[in-house]
């Protein structure tokens, strides 16, 4: 059977992308085949770079937010999350209690609808014909509904002030939260079902593209890619911020370090991000939950540097910012997509020419973040 | 009345020498429509299965229930630039899809649509429409190869490589119902139906011979030919738009081709109360197609190596099976 498919030695170069269906944005793969087996895969990437870090610097705090957002357009809360908290440090500004729990949930909120996206995108990956994609992303809409309440935007929200949030939740949004998890619960277990018990959707997923533990760590990849290699890390849970540890936050992690693992990650990390949300309600205290307006500024420390790390639902984000007098003087991302596509060679090399595709939509990249 | 049957027999059966050249003609005529017809209504109906599947409408806008849509792309699609690229072999990717169209819809004609005649009523007319059948992956190795475009090459060498996986199952099966029918052609397998159809008989043959189809046909999971999240579009990739439309039409022909011979070999055909032949034969191949289209709206596209173990370690034996169930019925 395998020697029907090896080659003989000829290799055969592969431009797969920029332009491709299953790059998601513009990433170009240079492909060597030998036969069905890929001998080396090469990114190349920056077809996206706007050169935000730079930009960011000429802007004043509050103005950079909105691009943070554009650097992962399928978890922007994630991302303006993660900025606005290194301003905040930056500045000695405290986030009211209130806020803290606020922010957790709308961050879960994110997460679940990130890996809701990524399910659906991924089985087209695979070869799935959009059917799980529609499902997921109808899913997906009601929790983009929910920040909609909050933010008043689908996608770009621009709804973190630094110590809080740009307003209050409104009223009876806790209960419309509660009754969408509890739909999107009863649905990650047709998911699985409709999934796991797909003796094809197995085949393409089990033991394809694994990583040892030991070689994760080595790879320095993040977020779910590690967690399904064995590896318990996650930043919610050793870096802890905000209400995490009294939330009871436990890191998902799966051992075997293939294409199912990272899929089965991402379905465990739903459950627990919903079962994070009811908890984050149920301990919400009231009182005042809004931040400091845009236009307040507040002198900055000279030459003050802050690194914060943040889980996002592709990782750990890594900012480092060199305070500036009305905005950053340097910013730096450490985002998770890059160090995640700097370990597809690797992982790629030997698999099947279709199996590249599962690997890379396993590791849920989001190339402006990667370009930026 | 649906079909226009009885006038060709009264056509027929006229006292003049060029009767039967000209009613085989008018034959052909009337199959060319309707496969023109059926195609179009199973582009239609493909849409609004895989929509309801995926929670969605389907077209609904153009005419009633969208049912005008296809033709709206269909018009939009012929608009568009038609463009040849240059590394490809001209003579070779611009008769590619026509002949293999053409092929479909020859296959469709020899096939017993109707009990009284047809082009398919001669002794092995199976064996031929099978030989024809299989000339289908090769016209794909010749239009992916003579494009000169990577990702068509790789689903045409694709096709090659599956023909080899489910090819020599589908032939055992064949032979099964030969056996079973003592005759190897088409009208007889029909005709020796009527007491009690193949399906009964052979239900591993059918499965044997559903999921072969599948692979045939280009359906999915095994549209590994086209696998748009991997090749693009395959062996169509450099195909723009206006011979588009033909590896569409194609598509549902051959589509079309399979749900028929489904329905022949396994449902008894034309056999049926009431209805006309040709009523009951098309009720029972859209069924076939229905079903055919559920698997697209829900299966995970399969990979080269599993296709090809799939059809040498589980098709074929449970083809051999399959053989020996119609030695001893």
């Amino acid at each position: 059977m395998g020697q029907a498919l090896q080659g003989d030695g000829l290799t055969t170069k592969i431009n797969v992308g920029p332009i491709h269906p299953s790059t998601h944005g513009v990433l170009r793969l240079v492909v060597e085949l030998d036969g069905d087996e890929i001998v080396n895969v090469e990114p190349h990437i920056g077809f996206l770079h706007r050169g935000v870090e730079k930009l960011m610097e000429t802007r004043n705090y509050m103005q950079d937010l909105p691009y943070v957002e554009k650097l992962d357009y399928v978890a922007p809360e994630a991302y303006s999350e993660a900025y606005i908290s290194a301003v905040e440090s930056a500045l000695g500004v405290e986030v009211k209690e209130r806020a803290q729990y606020l922010r957790v949930v709308l961050l879960e909120l994110q997460r679940i609808a990130s890996h809701l996206l990524w399910l659906g995108t991924f089985l087209n990956d695979l070869g799935h014909f959009f059917t799980v994609f529609m499902w997921a992303f109808a899913d997906r809409d009601k929790i983009l509904r929910l920040l909609q309440e909050h933010a008043g935007a689908r996608m770009f929200y621009v709804n973190m002030r630094l110590g809080g949030l740009n307003r209050d939740v409104p009223p009876g949004f806790e209960e419309e939260v509660l009754s969408v998890l509890g739909d999107i619960e009863k649905r990650i277990p047709m998911y699985e079902s409709y999934l796991e018990k797909n003796e094809i959707f197995m085949e393409r997923t089990k033991g394809i593209g694994a990583i040892s533990s030991h070689r994760a760590i080595e790879l320095g990849v993040t977020g779910p890619v590690l967690r399904a290699s064995g590896v318990n890390f996650d930043i919610r849970s050793s870096k802890s911020y905000y209400v995490y540890d009294k939330l009871n936050f436990k890191p998902q992690v799966v051992s075997s370090g293939d294409v199912f693992a990272r899929y089965k990650v991402r379905m465990l990390e739903m459950k627990e991000s919903i079962r994070l949300v009811r908890e984050a309600i149920r301990h919400m205290p009231p009182g005042d939950a809004v931040g400091m307006p845009i236009r307040l500024i507040i002198p900055a420390p000279k030459n003050k540097e802050v690194r914060v790390y943040r889980e996002t639902p592709r990782g750990e984000l890594l900012i480092y910012m060199v305070a500036g007098q009305q905005g950053p003087y340097r910013v730096s991302f450490r985002s998770p997509s890059f160090i995640n596509l700097a370990a597809l060679p690797e992982i790629a090399k030997g698999a099947h020419y279709a199996d590249l595709f599962a690997i890379l939509g396993s590791l849920d990249l989001v190339i402006p973040d990667v370009d930026r | 009345m649906l079909i226009g049957e009885s006038w060709l027999v009264s056509l027929l059966n006229s006292p003049s020498p060029y009767s039967e050249v000209l009613g085989l003609f008018a034959y052909a005529v009337f199959v060319g429509l309707l496969v023109i017809v059926v195609d179009y209504f199973l582009g239609w109906l493909e849409r609004k299965i895989v929509a309801k599947a995926q929670l969605r409408h389907g077209p609904t806008m153009v005419g009633k229930f969208g049912l005008l849509q296809n033709l709206a792309d269909f018009t939009k699609l012929l608009a568009k630039a038609s463009y040849l690229p240059k590394r490809a072999d001209r003579l070779l990717f611009t008769l590619a899809l026509p002949f293999m169209l053409a092929l479909a819809i020859f296959l469709i004609l020899l096939l017993p649509l109707v009990p009284s005649f047809g082009f398919g009523n001669f002794a092995s007319s199976l064996v031929l429409v099978f030989a024809l059948f299989s000339f289908t992956p090769l016209f794909i190795f010749i239009a992916g190869a003579s494009s000169g475009n990577k990702f068509a090459e790789i689903g045409s060498q694709r096709s090659v490589l599956m023909l080899l996986s489910y090819e020599l199952p589908m032939i055992f099966v064949i032979a099964s119902l030969g056996i079973l029918a003592k005759s190897l052609n088409l009208f007889a397998i029909v005709q020796a139906q009527s007491k009690m159809w193949y399906i009964f008989f052979l239900p591993i043959g059918f499965f044997v011979f559903f999921i072969s189809m599948l692979a045939e046909l280009e359906r999915s999971p095994f549209d590994l030919r086209e696998a748009d999240s991997e090749l693009i579009a395959g062996w169509l990739t450099d195909v723009s738009a206006p011979s588009y439309t033909l590896a569409l039409f194609l598509d549902y022909t051959k589509t079309f081709f399979g749900s028929l011979l489904m329905a022949m070999l396994f449902f008894g055909g034309w056999l049926g109360p009431v209805l006309p032949g040709l009523a009951w034969l098309l009720v029972k191949a859209l069924i076939i197609a229905f079903f055919i289209m559920l698997v697209r709206a829900t299966a995970v596209r399969m990979r080269i190596d599993r296709v090809l173990r799939l059809g040498w370690y589980v098709l074929l034996p449970l083809a051999v099976v399959n053989l020996i169930i119609a030695f001893i019925v």
